[in-house]
């Protein structure tokens, strides 16, 4: 009767023995019932722990699929940038044109009553475009 | 690969909870340290060996780790769907419940995921003895109880010198480590 450790069984049945090893034990095991009855067990704990493993992994895959899949976030709207641009653009024009003709009308008057209508009226584009710093 | 990577640390861990949570800390560390992924090496492999390095840091830090690294018996049974029934077999899930962590960590590896002992070595941060150590030793001890009380084991035994304890709980040397 030959005895066979578990360790070269084990190897043998996770198939990591190389061909002569494999050869060996198989012979072993055409005429040791022992032996095979061994190698039988332990193929049997090999196969129940594959099942255990793969029935975890079902049980990943079925909570996974159960999650709720949350909705995509509703993308923002994104407006006519032309149009925006163009209100923009009108806004600072209406904002320029209030700060010149607003701001600039009384620093006329008083250059006016100071210097001359006709110095003054020539000065005034100056006097007023440096009118807002002033403030 | 998220379901294996969810089945790896819940095998680890013992229980799907801390499972979960375990996988969601390694996952943020490998983005965060994404640099140390090397080209060439199994995606796979790199976050199972990121998952056990997390795992085995965070277990370091407890006052007793072996009573951490304990889980019970009705958490790891709810790692296995209820609705398989006959499917299921509980004695082997009561058997990998009372493993180790990283013997059952290992068993995953080999036979669950297809790894080489070498690979589940590197996963482990072992050696290919002692992957195939923990593989004999739990292959073993379930052939015994699984053949035990048949008269064929009965004779079995006075033949075959088996290396191992039959008794998984005995002493494991993966526990002093």
């Amino acid at each position: 009767m030959t005895e066979l450790s578990d360790e070269l069984l084990v190897a043998y049945v996770d198939g990591q023995l190389v061909r002569e090893q494999t050869r060996s034990v198989e012979k072993v095991l055409e005429h040791d019932d022992v032996v095979a009855r061994r190698v039988e067990a332990l193929k049997d704990a090999h196969g129940r722990f594959e099942s255990a493993f793969e029935a975890i992994l079902a049980g990943e895959l079925i909570e996974i699929l159960a999650a709720p899949v949350l909705p995509p976030r509703p993308k923002r709207k994104r407006g006519n940038g032309l149009a925006k641009i163009g209100i923009a653009v009108v806004g600072i024009g209406i904002a320029l044109a209030v700060l010149v003709r607003g701001y600039s009308w009384p620093l006329v008057l008083r250059a006016c009553s100071v210097t001359g209508p006709v110095a003054t009226m020539q000065d005034a584009p100056a006097k007023a475009q440096s009118a807002p710093s002033a403030y | 690969m998220l379901p294996r990577l969810q089945r790896f640390a819940d095998v680890l861990v013992g229980e799907k909870r801390e499972g979960k949570a375990l996988l969601r800390r390694a996952l943020h560390l490998m983005l965060a340290e994404h640099h140390r992924y090397q080209r060439g090496t199994p995606l796979d492999r790199f976050a199972f060996t990121e998952i056990y390095r997390v795992w085995l840091g965070e277990l370091r830090d407890h006052a007793d780790p072996l009573r951490q690294a304990k889980s019970s018996d009705e958490d790891f049974d709810r790692l296995f769907p209820k609705d398989r029934g006959a499917d299921l077999d509980a004695f082997t899930a009561t058997f990998l419940g009372q493993l180790p962590p990283q013997q059952r960590s290992t068993l995953l590896l080999v036979y669950g995921e297809g790894f080489d002992y070498v690979g589940a070595a590197k996963v482990l941060d072992s050696d290919a003895d002692t992957i195939q150590a923990r593989l004999i030793r739990a292959s073993a001890s379930l052939a015994d109880r699984l053949s035990s009380g048949s008269p064929a084991r009965k004779k079995a035994s006075s033949t075959i010198v088996t290396l191992y304890p039959a008794e998984a709980q005995e002493y494991d040397h993966d526990r002093a480590q």
